[in-house]
């Protein structure tokens, strides 16, 4: 997903020594290895170093998380959690991972969004048959 | 029409008289000859600038080191003009990173014109090309009105255009780009030699955040200096200009 670090896809990296709060909003990839509080948006991919310490709500296409999250995740495609990952919140994506020794206290929704359409009996649109007029048998044989 | 300007260090400097030489007559063979001027501390820029381009200067080559170029920087960029670079003497990293490496490659690589339109960023009016560094303190960055910044008191903030001229930002180079519409803030804590020995744990330290528009505030008021040459004190408005430069590069340009 990430690519190495002198590659030219990483954009925003939050060391360990910098606080971050408001609203913090990215076009690239973001790595935070630091504290952020409040919310964390992009429409690339995010991780979340073992150290870091996370206070908000999470949007991004991508997430490995190794690190505290404190906030509801909403992830477009993959979320991975790592054996150190412990996330307090609300989780959504469409894929997820979770390596053992990760804690995920919250709401699970993982999966396509579209669900295949169960019909009620009563839903369905009824048959009819056309009633025939029934003819008395003295009136057939004449 | 050329316009060369001469830093004060070369005045009256039987060091460069044969190089100067060498570069005077190698200009004209080319046929990019033009008016010479020496600065002086006592000679104003701007006004000499205004009046060459008043009379017809389109192209403006700084000749002398990294010092030179930056203290240009600030008066070309209020003109519509071409700027150009001849380096001499030493601290010449910025000649290395628009791919010039040496005085006489100057003069070809003046004369084969490969222009680049490059983002200049300004801190309070003032116009800067490679970084500004901020005084270490209690520093607050805010960041276009949405997050706010906090480094630790021991970090070292530098707000970057081009590559980190100094020994900050090894391992990060490609972060840095005059021509992607940003600036970036660098933050790294001032680490011992023995950790910077071990470099890959020491990078992983860093920050680096691409931005648009920041305000660098300060509880107590800290001095910002901008290309190494001027200082202001905080509160401190930087943003990006971009593409307000048009620079003669090489073909070696590290951008």
């Amino acid at each position: 997903m990430f690519k190495k670090e002198n590659g030219e896809e990483i954009e925003t990296i939050i060391g360990p020594s910098v606080q971050v709060e408001g609203n913090f909003v990215a076009n690239g990839d973001i790595i935070i290895e630091g504290t952020v509080s409040g919310s964390i948006k992009t429409e690339k991919n995010l991780r979340i170093g073992d150290e870091a310490k996370i206070y908000a709500d999470i949007w991004a296409a991508n997430a490995i998380i190794a690190g505290e999250v404190q906030g509801s995740i909403t992830i477009k495609d993959s979320l991975e959690l790592t054996n150190t990952a412990k996330v307090f919140g609300d989780v959504k994506t469409k894929t997820i991972i979770i390596s053992s020794g990760a804690s995920l206290q919250g709401k699970c929704l993982a999966g396509e969004e579209k669900r295949s359409k169960g019909e009620k009996i009563e839903d369905r649109p009824k048959v009819v048959i056309p009633k025939e007029k029934i003819q008395p048998l003295s009136e057939k044989i004449k | 029409m050329y316009l060369y300007l001469y830093d004060s260090f070369l005045n009256n400097n039987k060091k460069y008289n044969s190089l100067l030489a060498k570069i005077e007559t190698r200009l004209t063979d080319l046929g990019i000859g033009g008016k010479i001027y020496r600065l002086s501390p006592l000679r104003n820029v701007n006004e000499l600038l205004a009046d060459e381009v008043r009379n017809g200067v389109k192209t403006v080559v700084v000749v002398g080191n990294d010092k030179t170029f930056t203290q240009i920087i600030n008066a070309v960029a209020k003109f519509d003009v071409l700027l150009g670079l001849i380096p001499i003497g030493n601290e010449n990293k910025i000649a290395q990173m628009l791919g010039i490496s040496s005085s006489e490659e100057a003069c070809d690589t003046i004369a084969a014109r490969i222009i680049e339109k490059v983002d200049l960023g300004q801190a309070n009016g003032t116009y800067f090309l490679s970084n500004i560094t901020v005084a270490s303190g209690e520093v607050t960055i805010e960041c276009e009105n949405k997050y706010r910044i906090k480094p630790q008191n021991k970090d070292q903030v530098c707000i970057c255009n081009l590559r980190p001229l100094f020994s900050t930002g090894q391992g990060l180079s490609n972060y840095f780009d005059p021509q992607d519409g940003n600036l970036e803030i660098l933050i790294e804590p001032i680490t011992s030699w023995f950790e910077n020995a071990f470099r890959k744990s020491a990078q992983l330290k860093k920050s680096v955040i691409p931005f648009k528009k920041i305000a660098i505030r300060s509880k107590d008021s800290l001095s910002v200096v901008t290309d190494g040459q001027r200082v202001l004190k905080t509160p401190v408005e930087v943003e990006i200009v971009p593409k307000k430069l048009r620079i003669i590069v090489g073909k070696k340009r590290m951008f």
